[in-house]
């Protein structure tokens, strides 16, 4: 009988592999992907919620505006999980998603909700495209779960 | 890539005359006449996850539904496990037209990333939000 050590020496976060997937409208299957690695990075299922949502709605405005695939990256640090999300659209207007839309504009929540729910959003967009940042902290969260 | 995401519609109680049940992508929506205490209503329920790649066509299903002029159109939501923007865009202009034309709109049963989306925007406060069918067809 041997002596089976999980987690040995450090009980704090271990950065999970990368993952890196190209979507076109398979947004299903990337909000699955992401909560999947969200819960078992340990952030809680309210916040893994709201991540699925700003990355679902990132994606979104690559189905909407595009015209190509996009690429999402999601890693783990130390103290927080990261969704990157590039495509090769455009958004001209720096402060996009940063004034609260009127219900009645029947639009234009898709990256105001990321911002509000995201602890750090970083955006750059460019002749080349867009890349977008989402980040949500671990830190609060009491700890990650690893799976068995 | 796992593509059957599709809830089953929930069995049609007995007084109930279904109109169609539609499938696309993603999204289960039926659609049914009820009634409550003599007052006709129609429920629609929607079921799976509704987003940009299919609000166009939910949209679609819902105008249908709203040209009918029902006095009450009820959405359950209790079997949608996701909800985007595009997607809840539908539902407020299914609210206004409703409006516009002097009927009344109600869902019931957000699941917890609908309830947020729906808190978040305050589209909740615009739109009325029951427990149950039955709190929102007695109005």
């Amino acid at each position: 009988m041997y002596p089976v050590v999980l987690m040995a020496r450090d009980s704090g976060p271990v950065p999970r592999g990368p993952v890196s997937v190209s979507y076109t409208t398979d947004l299903s299957a990337v909000r699955a992907v992401v909560h999947r690695y969200a819960v078992a990075a340990g952030l809680s299922e309210a916040r893994a919620i709201d991540l699925v949502l700003a990355v679902s709605e990132v994606a979104a405005n690559t189905v909407r505006h595009a015209g190509s695939a996009g690429r999402l990256e999601i890693w783990q640090g130390t103290d927080e999980i990261v969704c990157r999300l590039s495509d090769r659209g455009v958004i001209a207007d720096p402060l996009a998603g940063r004034r609260r839309p009127s219900l009645d504009d029947l639009g234009g929540h898709g990256l105001w909700l990321v911002y509000q729910v995201c602890d750090k959003v970083e955006l750059c967009s460019g002749a080349a495209g867009t890349t977008i940042a989402l980040h949500m902290a671990l830190a609060a969260e009491g700890g990650p779960r690893h799976a068995p | 890539m796992r593509r059957d995401h599709r809830v089953p519609v929930r069995a049609v109680p007995s007084r109930s005359a279904v109109w169609y049940n539609k499938c696309v992508e993603l999204l289960t929506v039926s659609v049914t006449a009820r009634e409550s205490a003599g007052h006709p209503y129609t429920l629609v329920t929607i079921g799976g996850e509704a987003d940009v790649t299919n609000s166009g066509e939910l949209r679609r299903l819902l105008e249908d539904e709203v040209a009918k002029q029902p006095r009450t159109l009820i959405v359950d939501l209790s079997g949608l496990r996701f909800m985007d923007s595009s997607a809840l865009h539908t539902l407020l202009r299914v609210n206004r037209s409703l409006d516009r034309q002097g009927g009344i709109f109600a869902l019931v049963s957000p699941q917890p990333a609908v309830a947020k989306i729906l808190r978040l925007t305050t589209a909740d406060r615009l739109i009325p939000v029951f427990d149950t069918v039955a709190e929102a067809a007695a109005g």
